[in-house]
């Protein structure tokens, strides 16, 4: 990366939570606690990054948050502050006028842009509208993910490491913990969200990485990139040592004659076809355009993959500190991948569109282009435009809907290309996403288990560490940060069980076992546990996982008012009076005396039934 | 306990019984007379190795002139001639296997193990010069993950099929299961294609461990509780939203079915833990294959006589690393199979069960170094006393990168058998008669073989 930037400056995170505009009542009260967490963490102490954008620049010279840089064992309270948060910038002076707003599309709303509806952020939305909601979010100052001290190998938890050496440095559990901490609390709800699903959709899993403080970095930088422009990000990822780890960009090759080598061809293929362009040619509207047989057009073969798979080559993992540059680095996610022109490709390379890149670029050069040229496909608008439609609010947006956000995403109103903002605007303030078609039969998304469990702690004013939340979502399938592959926890066009024309993405990972996993963590959680599960002992000033049920116990006299509290509070009023009527039974089985087991039931039913589990 | 979930149950046996005779009805009359008899009963165990494993450096020519060929784009790839595990024919042993797929040497010296050479998708037989000159008679997406699993499993080129080929196989066999009420199809992985008939995805149960639904005990409030939870899933059936529907309809099927298999899922029989730790097979594969040996086991507490399962384990795509990381999943898959194979004989239905693997692609001759990419064909093993084993069948590729059956120069090689043959053949000894594959595989009356003969 260019111009690493050593010497640590402090300063506070106080500012962040001070922003105008408070959308989320728990958060704010939450945030104050998280700032005296990471002051108890490390050193609290964060860096004046030089490139807003880049996690990797707020830290050390290593990136990694730390100036040490030996192999030594490393203590087990490794963290050392936070990464740095992109700055949003100032709120414009001229924002959009507050619009009164119906409580349901207020809730709606907080379903599609945060990690799920509190009675704070209904009030807020109410009073402001979606269109204002949606624009302060953009100036919210960024979550953070911990800054750890790098692991340089695979064995720095000798004698004397403490008992969560292994699980600090080389799994993802800080990140996870502080994933579920930050979607709960944090005050950045849309920002999180769209991190969230760029992450499933441009896939690094710590399984073939299996160092925390690369997967801390590569989480930042989508937190960072969310609402910048689509081109930085994918020269982000496509530079990034984790994904060059990950998909084998990292010291790949050019192509040896005499020993019948040839370039590594895993990022070019997957950068092609999951993360920006796809297999086959797109109409504006996302639908395949079709040849004379009827049969898709491909957008790449595999010359054009094994041409980007010599762009890619000559890439090593960034040079440790206080070490000179060689082929191959060893080891290192802080920072970018350099360059060695003696192990680039040289020769022309003939990309999309019939792009040609000419003989003798530099690396940077050729990685510039190459990401220049994917990027003014015109399949990247429709491909993941469609796919943020299908993360943020709907599996099966109309073309019509999939149209008017290619567009945004061609040509903001400002004239720019790529501009996440406009996207996100078209996405959350289209007529799909606010009016009616959610009463149409296909309309709606299969609640994903992230989005099941913070929807619940959110909506039921609680509070969370995130251990337990980590701990009972991956046990339902979607351990985050540990997808499987490349190709996330779920595809995008899985088909809704015993259906032909429906995608419904997240049925991947609803089976016979997650699908009780799912309700067995809603009955250990309000049953078991009576909404309260105490801190564990080998994290950090942990807090445990609580929901507060109060509100619904103060109701129980009236278990129809219970429903219709949960109706009009963790979801939009879906639930119809059959429903209504069924779940009211089940509350009136429980004595009238016992309020909390009514209240736990009330929350249990609702929170099981199929209508909360689709939301739409 | 809970009647309330016991009346459920016999709810969801009807349900399950009069859906799978819906869909079954037409292939009534396809079942083989033997497939009829008392006492019948037959499973076919798919193993799934995702990530595209490299079969150049599974099965391996073990001669040498045929050994250079092999060996010589692979410098540092290739494994070494003398580590080769020989896959005995007397003299003419043609062929190794990869050292860490040993354990499996005497189930073929036992003659129950073949091998199928250069297995793919394929729309119609293919030369490489018919390749070359025309796109159309491409599988669409070669040499990509997903699609390509997708092919594997669905045995289909249709790009509205959302079914898989083991799917509307358990369509077709449904009538012999009558009304046991569970599943023909069992996943031990999560959901895959494979299994997904016209009623929906498969069963999909954890490797290990309990399951089922949680906090219903006995008493009023409880039922009361569980009672709302069933009126809620047919609120579900009842309306319009299809998301929601199938949503109701995975917690309806999984609360109810879940009862039916955890019982015999969880009985540990003695002979089956013994095949398994006198392998030492206790990785995630060999989890899921115990598992399938458990509920094997308890075919006839559950009445059942088809059966399906799925399995699979991951880390295949070996473009880094190749040598050892090719070596650690044939270190836990080998063992695992052996011990599966031990289990089956003990229980005595090593002729009633059928293994066999799958994987998404085989990759390029050719290498970058450390690892290889995404190519075409693979060879696939196919295991059990049912199985003509100790033979290979199919046609080895010449190991020529620029050769007859590679594409291009990589060395990737064209399937000379089709994905639908090999399946179509076991098919055939599930019980499905030829006059009626069509109905399962729907390509296959465009390749000259609809049984390959590995099967007895």
């Amino acid at each position: 990366m260019g111009g690493n930037k050593s010497g640590p400056q402090c300063a506070t995170r106080a500012g962040g939570a001070a922003s105008a505009g408070r959308w989320l009542g728990t958060a704010r009260r939450r945030a104050r606690a998280t700032i005296a967490i990471v002051a108890l963490l490390g050193t609290g102490c964060l860096e004046v990054p030089n490139d807003p954008f880049d996690p990797f620049s707020g830290g050390s010279s290593d990136g990694s948050g730390s100036t040490a840089s030996s192999e030594r064992a490393q203590p087990a309270s490794n963290v050392m502050g936070d990464l740095q948060g992109v700055d949003p910038g100032p709120m414009p002076a001229t924002m959009p006028p507050a619009k009164a707003t119906a409580p349901a599309d207020a809730i709606r709303f907080q379903e599609q842009a945060s990690f799920g509806p509190t009675d704070a952020g209904t009030a807020e939305v109410m009073q402001k509208g979606p269109e204002l909601a949606l624009e302060e979010q953009f100036y919210k100052p960024s979550s953070v993910y911990p800054s750890l001290q790098a692991v340089f190998n695979g064995n720095a938890c000798g004698d004397g490491a403490g008992p969560t050496c292994n699980r600090d440095n080389y799994s993802p559990y800080l990140q996870q913990v502080r994933f579920f901490r930050n979607a709960v609390h944090g005050d950045d709800q849309l920002r999180q969200r769209v991190a969230f699903a760029l992450g499933q959709i441009i896939v690094v899993s710590n399984n073939d990485i299996n160092r925390g403080y690369a997967i801390s970095l590569y989480q930042q930088s989508l937190v960072n990139h969310a609402f910048g422009n689509f081109r930085d990000l994918l020269l982000e990822v496509t530079l990034s040592p984790v994904m060059g780890q990950f998909l084998d960009m990292v010291n790949n090759r050019k192509a040896d004659p005499a020993r019948g080598l040839e370039p590594n061809e895993n990022y070019a293929r997957e950068l092609l076809q999951l993360f920006s362009i796809g297999e086959v040619m797109l109409n504006p509207d996302g639908t395949r355009q079709l040849d004379a047989q009827g049969k898709p057009v491909p957008t790449y073969d595999q010359d054009v993959v094994e041409q980007f798979a010599k762009v890619f080559t000559g890439f090593t993992y960034p040079t440790r500190p206080g070490q000179a540059q060689r082929w191959p680095n060893p080891e290192n996610f802080g920072g970018r991948m350099v360059a060695s022109a003696a192990e680039h490709d040289t020769g022309p390379k003939t990309l999309l569109l019939g792009r040609v890149l000419p003989a003798g670029q530099s690396p940077d050069k050729d990685v510039a282009d190459a990401i220049d040229n994917i990027f003014s496909h015109p399949n990247v608008g429709p491909f993941i435009g469609r796919q943020l439609i299908q993360h943020l609010v709907t599996s099966n947006p109309t073309p019509a809907y999939v149209a008017r956000v290619a567009g945004a995403f061609d040509r903001s109103p400002q004239g720019v290309r790529g501009d996440m903002k406009a996207v996100l605007r078209a996405i959350l303030l289209d007529p799909e996403a606010r009016g009616d078609a959610r009463t149409t039969a296909d309309y709606g998304k299969l609640r994903e288990p992230v989005l099941l469990a913070t929807g619940v702690v959110r909506g039921l004013a609680g509070s969370t560490d995130g251990v337990y939340l980590r701990a009972q979502v991956a046990s339902a399938g979607q351990a985050v940060f540990e997808a499987g592959s490349v190709f996330n926890f779920y595809p995008p066009d899985y088909p809704v069980p015993g259906t032909t024309d429906l995608a419904g993405p997240q049925f991947k990972i609803l089976h016979t076992d997650t699908v009780l996993r799912r309700a067995n963590f809603l009955n250990e959680l309000l049953f078991n546990r009576g909404g309260n599960v105490p801190p564990v002992n080998d994290y950090p000033n942990a807090t445990g996982t609580q929901v507060n049920l109060a509100a619904l116990q103060s109701l129980a006299a009236t278990p129809e008012a219970m429903v219709d509290r949960l109706n009009g509070s963790i979801m939009p009023g879906t639930l119809g009076a059959a429903d209504r009527q069924a779940i009211v039974a089940g509350i009136n089985a429980v004595p009238a005396t016992d309020a909390a087991r009514r209240a736990r039931t009330a929350a249990y039913l609702v929170a099981t039934s199929p209508q909360y589990n689709v939301t739409r | 306990m809970h009647s309330s979930l016991d009346t459920h149950r016999r709810r969801f046996l009807l349900g399950s019984a009069a859906l799978g005779a819906a869909s079954a009805l037409p292939g009534l009359g396809v079942l083989d007379a033997a497939a009829q008899a008392a006492g019948d009963y037959k499973a076919l165990v798919c193993v799934f190795l995702y990530g595209g494993n490299d079969s150049n450096n599974t099965v391996v020519p073990i001669q040498s002139a045929e050994y250079q060929q092999y060996a010589a784009p692979r410098a540092g790839l290739a494994i070494p001639q003398g580590n080769l595990v020989p896959l005995n024919q007397g003299a003419a042993t043609r062929f190794g296997l990869h050292p860490s797929l040993a354990p499996l040497q005497p189930v073929w010296d036992a003659g129950r193990l073949a091998v199928v050479f250069n297995v793919g998708p394929l729309m119609q037989p293919l030369t490489r010069a018919q390749y070359r000159a025309d796109r159309a008679v491409r599988p669409s997406n070669l040499f990509s993950h997903d699609d390509q699993q997708d092919l594997w499993q669905k045995s289909s080129f249709d790009q509205d099929t959302k079914t898989g080929w083991g799917g509307r196989l358990a369509e077709q066999v449904m009538p012999l299961n009558g009304t046991a009420g569970i599943p023909t199809g069992l996943s031990l992985s999560g959901n895959d294609v494979f299994l997904t008939s016209g009623s929906g995805a498969g069963f999909a149960l954890p490797a290990n461990g309990t399951f089922g639904l949680q906090g219903f005990g006995n008493g009023a409030v409880e039922q009361a509780k569980y009672n709302a939870m069933q009126a809620l899933w047919n609120n579900a059936q009842a309306g319009p939203n299809r998301l929601i529907k199938a949503a109701g309809e995975q917690m309806f099927r999984s609360a109810t079915g879940s009862q039916t298999l955890s019982a015999v899922a969880n009985t540990n029989n003695a002979a089956i833990q013994t095949a398994f730790t006198s392998n030492n097979a206790n990785s995630g594969i060999a989890q899921q294959l115990q598992r399938a040996a458990r509920i094997i086991d308890g075919r006839t507490q559950l009445g059942i006589r088809r059966q399906i399962f799925f399995v699979s384990m991951g880390g295949f795509d070996t473009h880094d690393n190749q040598v050892a990381s090719q070596a650690g999943r044939f270190g836990e898959l080998a063992p695992a199979l052996k011990a599966f194979h031990d289990a089956m004989a003990a229980l005595g239905v090593a002729d009633a069960v059928t293994t066999f693997t799958f994987s998404d692609f085989g990759r390029t001759l050719r290498q970058n170094g450390a690892g290889t990419d995404h190519a075409w064909g693979g060879h696939h093993f196919v295991m059990g006393a049912a199985v003509r084993g100790g033979q290979t069948y199919g046609t080895f590729p010449t190991l020529t990168p620029g050769g007859p059956d590679d594409t291009d120069n990589d060395g990737r090689w064209i399937p000379t058998t089709a994905v639908d043959q090999f399946a179509a053949t076991l098919a055939q000894w599930f019980g499905v008669a030829p006059a009626d594959l069509a109905r399962v595989f729907p390509n296959l009356n465009r390749f000259p073989q609809a049984n390959l003969g590995f099967m007895a």
